[in-house]
């Protein structure tokens, strides 16, 4: 096992910045084993998918290897130039491999971090709480609503911890923003409106061809049906095909719903109806939604939550900034939401890694007696203190499946052309044969859950 | 029956002939129409056609297949997604008839004379509204080496005891390469397979990649 310079627990909390400052309640049976991981050991890590965001988490993780915070045992990408290059940035000692399972296979790693194409999320997620492996997976959680509860499911029978990659909930500004609309600033708030810029359209298709020679194009496609390569369809263009990313609903929706239902406390709760109407790409092998309209109906509470993918000159203007502020200047201004309450109305910028709340926000002093809110100390140091005390993490598996299923219900009745029912309570669509089918997808053998 | 009737009843019978043939002309005009409007060089025509295809309904799949082969990519795609979109209106609930006349279409499209990118298109559009009459022919290309893992993840995909019973059929003919995928299906949907365990967690890549 490659333990060494082993902290203690109080050292790891410590360099985890581990402060809380309210806890919240945690269902039982949710959480991680405690001090799975070894609570006074420093944990072994391994990245799978090492391109794009896993890029940004391996030399996020390699700072905390340099201060002494963790190991990094392995790297793993299917595309054999990203893998060289992930395995010259990590240095000697860190191993190289292009079948995750291997990663899996090895009893010195504690966690993995999972940055794959959005189709794989589900099936190595599941997999690593099965080889009793901690789990760090890029948003969205899930593709389909049968993946998102395998999660669940994996996660609580296997007791390790999950976050999930929407880290907005961890940034600074939307403590701010949460602590100063859980204290009544705007009043009831009734509606929630996430507004976002178009998905892009393929202005440049080409015809299928062979892959090129790095890259494991079978592995690549995992656990989605057989198509043959495009290069309009790979690293970080996944995103603009349904069958994958899902376009910008699923890709920043997961990121401004996900600070909704945080903001609203609407975690584990879902939504009775989902109408979503849109505009496809007009030419091109993308096939998500160019613009979009869908709106989430919750009953008990009351409210609605509508998600709009608009023309950029119809997006609410970024407010003005010093650079000052704790989330700097807005360099996202294309996304966001406004919460609609009986005394007012409030917007955020972002959602994801930049997180920027209005003004009056950030100013509001709480007086005396005003309720707090859980302040993350860091994405991934909640995530560390979930592995080594066993609390639930902010971005809970649970919490993003539930996330997740706003994305992949807005898309299901966007591509169906009609309104979704669901039962929250099942997670299961009502009275829709064609679209309860489509709460799952066969995978391909042996890439499946 | 007296005379007059006997005329009623024939004149009647001549108007629903004549209603019908207007029927099917219109049918076939709509048909025409929509292919025509496929092939357009403008995409923008191409997209307003394929988004209105629901309204062509079954007898329009055939002859979106044929230009589904067509050689220029976007009208081939344009082709494909009014299918679908055929497909995803089909499936509303109480349309049931509808519903069966486009698979009863579908399931035609399934033979040997297609290619393989239609089939298995046609293969995933089963999976989403395929009937008890759509498992006959799907479960004979789990002997189709390149269809049959699509056909087998269809199968899995359709609840109903038809597809389960395929399966179970499917595993016992199969080639031993191709059994642990079946077994995997059958768990899929809750039976119980012995001495072919899964191998979901078995690793079989291996890199080039040197570490430092």
């Amino acid at each position: 096992m490659k333990r060494t310079n082993q902290l203690n627990r109080r050292e790891f909390l410590a360099a985890a910045g581990a402060a809380v400052s309210v806890p919240y309640l945690i269902p039982s049976g949710v959480m991680a084993t405690p001090s799975r991981g070894g609570a006074n050991e420093r944990l072994t890590m391994a990245h799978i998918g090492v391109g794009g965001m896993g890029g940004y988490h391996l030399s996020d993780m390699i700072e905390r290897r340099d201060r002494g915070e963790v190991n990094i045992a392995a790297v793993c990408d299917v595309d054999e130039k990203r893998l060289a290059n992930a395995v010259k940035t990590a240095g000697p000692g860190v191993d190289a491999y292009r079948d995750y399972r291997y990663i899996l296979e090895r009893k010195d790693i504690d966690a993995v971090v999972i940055s794959t194409p959005d189709h794989w999320h589900g099936v190595q997620m599941v997999h690593s709480a099965e080889c009793d492996k901690h789990v760090y997976v890029e948003k969205p959680a899930c593709c389909t609503i049968e993946e998102g509860k395998a999660m669940v499911a994996a996660a609580k029978k296997n007791k390790v911890s999950v976050q999930v990659g929407s880290q907005g909930r961890s940034q600074p500004e939307a403590y701010l923003a949460h602590r100063y609309l859980v204290n009544g600033n705007i009043g009831h708030i009734s509606r929630v409106d996430c507004f976002h810029y178009p998905s892009p359209e393929d202005n440049n298709p080409v015809p299928d061809s062979d892959p090129p020679p790095e890259l494991d194009w079978d592995l690549w496609l995992g656990p989605l049906r057989w198509r043959p390569y495009n290069r309009r369809y790979c690293h970080g263009t996944f995103r603009w095909l349904l069958e994958s990313g899902g376009g910008q609903i699923r890709d920043r929706g997961a990121h401004v719903m996900s600070c909704a239902m945080w903001w609203m406390g609407a975690d584990g709760t879902g939504p009775v109806t989902i109408e979503a109407t849109g505009t496809p790409p007009k030419q091109g092998l993308w096939d998500s939604a160019v613009l979009m309209e869908v709106t989430y109906i919750f009953k008990n509470p009351d409210w609605m939550l509508t998600w709009t993918q608009m023309p950029n000159e119809k997006l609410p203007p970024a407010e003005e900034r010093t650079g000052e502020e704790p989330g700097g200047k807005i360099v996202r201004p294309g996304y966001g939401a406004i919460y609609r309450g009986d005394k007012g109305e409030f917007i955020h910028w972002g959602g994801d890694g930049g997180t920027w709340a209005e003004k009056k926000a950030r100013e509001w002093e709480p007086p005396a007696g005003a309720k707090d809110v859980y302040k993350s100390p860091g994405h991934k140091e909640d995530w560390f203190e979930g592995i080594k005390t066993g609390k639930k993490t902010i971005m809970n598996i649970e919490a993003a499946v539930g996330v997740a299923n706003l994305c992949i219900l807005g898309n299901l009745s966007y591509i169906l052309g009609r309104k979704l029912e669901w039962d929250q309570a099942k997670q299961e669509i009502v009275g829709d044969e064609q679209a309860r089918r489509m709460m799952s997808r066969p995978q391909r053998h042996p890439y499946h859950l | 029956m007296s005379m007059n009737n006997s005329k009623k009843v024939s004149l009647a019978a001549t108007i629903v002939a004549a209603s019908a043939e207007t029927t099917e002309a219109f049918k076939s005009d709509r048909v025409q129409k929509l292919i025509s409007k496929i092939r357009d060089d403008s995409a923008e025509v191409r997209t307003e056609a394929w988004l209105s295809a629901s309204e062509a309904g079954a007898e329009a799949v055939k002859p979106l297949a044929e230009v589904m082969t067509e050689k220029k990519l976007e009208v081939a795609r344009a082709a494909k997604r009014a299918i679908w979109k055929i497909v995803r209106h089909a499936g509303r609930p109480g349309a049931d008839n509808e519903k069966r006349a486009v698979v009863g279409e579908l399931v035609e499209l399934l033979g040997d004379e297609q290619p393989v990118p239609v089939r298995r298109e046609v293969l995933w559009m089963l999976s989403e509204i395929g009937t008890r009459r759509s498992i006959k022919p799907i479960a004979a290309l789990l002997s189709n080496k390149e269809l049959r893992e699509d056909a087998r993840m269809v199968l899995q995909r359709i609840p109903s005891k038809g597809a389960l019973a395929a399966l179970k059929a499917g595993l016992e003919a199969a080639p031993e390469d191709f059994k642990l995928n079946i077994a995997q299906s059958l768990r899929q949907r809750g039976e119980k397979v012995s001495g072919y365990p899964c191998v979901k967690l078995v690793p079989t890549k291996k890199t080039t990649v040197k570490p430092l």
